[in-house]
């Protein structure tokens, strides 16, 4: 009876075994197989049948594709709109989830589920209006634009991790802070702020990729060339009617990396965050 | 003299109540002024728009009542893209439910590596939408991906030709690559709800005789029925009018049958330039998902303290 029970385990061990490989080289290999690419010298790009791994690594794909000055533009666009957007995350989030949760004031509900619907809101219902929008308001075309757009999408989901994280923090030492004299700004700025950091930072960071990753409304608010971000310089890339292969993968490649180790970096309090409250049963 | 203290008392609390609910207010007042004006109010300008014959090519336009919804309904392609929207929708939700349970099934367990083997599983969260375009465009290219390199000489493709080409498969193509960026969050959601489930529940069940499948069916499952509830409606929400995917991989072909709802809002919107009907079609799926964010919004329980 046991002798059998644990050659049932083993099996099953087996089976979860080869399950998990299974997986890993679905997830994994679309990712390897772009990377492994863009270091293929052109003629191995092109050879049928293709081969697993380049037989003579090369990094011509990445010299040509940032000798492209428009590539250049796209990073630094990129880069400059996320820091924006993770930046003004980071503050308002900050503010509307200390409120939320330490204050007991009229319409709070309202707002906490309004930030909740706001949430639900997709890009594509946005897209239309926001680009009439920032015509009036002279902002179509401008980085500025693009920040209020990913604004609207990522806060809305910053708001909701942070008050996860601040409904954590106990509330005793906020009263215990009162009782000695300090006001609400000083337990703000000199308990709450210090605790959370780590929360903070990482919603963030969290707010940086989904600006870096953000496609439609960015292509929709830019048109100039230089102006535009990665995403959208990519997309445009791809969809030409003559494919650079090996530059797309190496672009591909540079502009996956840098999202997977930030998602490294952050990944336990993003899980955390979305599993402490995110769906309730 | 006692009574006038205790009401100083009273006004001094009073008054310290309506301070405090002040400044609480001031400290969630930029985010109410920004939703307010970059997402109240263009849900509603869109409302407006989608009652006008407005275009991006003239500079005047007036209110034409529901001429548009007319034509979008008078339209029969219409009813073809919102069929393939359901396609797409259902499928997609279903397959990413599925698997990311399957997952969360096999990983909660305890094992070595674990935690590592969940971080992994977890990378096609944020993997660019654009990343996934061009893999799975050069592994399916005609000529020399290797996806299509391997169904041609497993002799279920023709020489020369990619799934992304015909109009049957170009469908199953995206929906699975959909599965693939977004199985992730039920993985992680059904993870954190299958941890949740008191272990004694199972001890009971064994004791009692029911097998591994028994168990699952009987025990397992109706515990994850409101998680699995909630998490379907707001995948739907997501999946539904999510754009860049189908954009990058079919832009909506071959030959439309790609073409969900947002596509042809996109295409309406800067493909001929007509916004108030693109702002009806707007409409019609936003209807539709108003329904879904109300559902989502009362019965995630993420408001409640």
């Amino acid at each position: 009876m046991a002798k059998g029970m644990k050659r049932t385990k083993i099996s099953r061990n087996i089976v979860v075994g080869i399950l998990i490989a299974i997986l890993v080289v679905i997830v994994g290999f679309p990712l390897a197989w772009m990377a492994l690419s863009s270091f293929k010298p052109g003629v191995e790009l092109f050879t049928i049948p293709p081969k697993i791994f380049p037989q003579n690594w090369s990094l011509e794909w990445y010299k040509q594709a940032f000798s492209n000055d428009d590539v250049i533009h796209y990073f630094l666009n990129s880069l400059y709109i996320a820091s924006v957007v993770m930046v003004c995350d980071m503050i308002i989030g900050t503010l509307t989830a200390y409120g939320l949760t330490r204050f007991r004031f009229k319409g709070r509900k309202v707002i906490m589920i309004s930030v909740l619907a706001a949430y639900c809101v997709p890009p594509i219902m946005l897209m239309l209006p926001l680009y009439k929008i920032m015509n009036t308001l002279a902002l179509s075309g401008s980085h500025a634009g693009v920040i209020i757009a990913h604004l609207t999408v990522t806060l809305p989901f910053s708001v909701w991790l942070l008050v996860s994280f601040f409904k954590k923090l106990p509330k005793e030492i906020d009263e215990a802070a009162v009782m000695d004299g300090a006001n609400e700004v000083q337990v703000f700025t000199k308990i709450e702020m210090p605790l959370c950091v780590s929360g903070v930072l990482s919603t963030g960071i969290m707010a940086f990729i989904m600006s870096w990753n953000e496609f439609l409304l960015a292509s929709v608010l830019i048109n100039k060339e230089s102006m535009k971000t990665l995403t959208v310089g990519l997309a445009n890339y791809i969809s030409s009617t003559h494919i650079d292969w090996g530059i797309i993968m190496a672009l591909g490649t540079i502009t996956t990396i840098p999202v997977i180790l930030l998602f490294a970096l952050v990944q336990k309090y993003f899980v955390e965050g979305m599993t402490a409250g995110a769906v309730k049963g | 003299m006692r009574s006038r203290t205790s009401l100083n008392k009273h006004r001094l609390l009073v008054s310290y109540e309506r301070r405090h609910n002040l400044i609480g207010f001031a400290f969630v007042f930029p985010v109410v002024i920004f939703l307010l004006m970059f997402v109240l109010y263009p849900v509603l300008y869109n409302v407006w728009l989608s009652f006008t014959d407005s275009s991006l090519i003239k500079k005047t336009s007036s209110f034409v009542g529901f001429q548009n919804y007319v034509k979008i309904f008078s339209n029969k392609l219409f009813y073809k893209y919102f069929w393939n929207t359901c396609k797409w929708t259902f499928w997609s939700v279903l397959g990413q439910l599925a698997l990311g349970l399957g997952i969360a099934l096999l990983i909660v367990r305890p094992m070595k590596g674990g935690t590592a083997l969940r971080s992994f599983l977890l990378i096609p969260y944020v993997v660019p939408a654009v990343t996934l375009a061009l893999v799975s465009k050069w592994i399916l290219n005609s000529d020399y991906g290797i996806v299509s390199y391997w169904l041609q000489q497993a002799g279920l493709l023709e020489a020369r030709q990619s799934l992304l080409a015909m109009q049957g498969p170009a469908m199953w193509v995206v929906v699975i690559l959909n599965i693939w960026r977004s199985y992730p969050f039920p993985m992680l959601i059904y993870w954190a709800a299958l941890k949740s489930i008191d272990k004694q529940i199972y001890e009971a069940s064994t004791v009692d005789g029911a097998n591994r499948w028994q168990t699952f069916i009987y025990m397992t499952l109706p515990q994850l029925k409101n998680t699995t509830i909630v998490l379907a409606v707001l995948r739907v929400i997501w999946t539904a009018t999510y754009y860049d995917l189908i954009f990058m991989v079919t832009g909506g072909g071959p030959s439309g049958s790609t073409t969900h709802l947002p596509i042809l809002i996109y295409q309406a919107s800067f493909g001929s330039y007509q916004i108030g009907y693109a702002a009806a079609i707007s409409m019609i799926l936003g209807v539709l998902m108003f329904g879904c964010i109300i559902f989502y919004v009362t019965r995630s329980g993420l408001t409640e303290d």
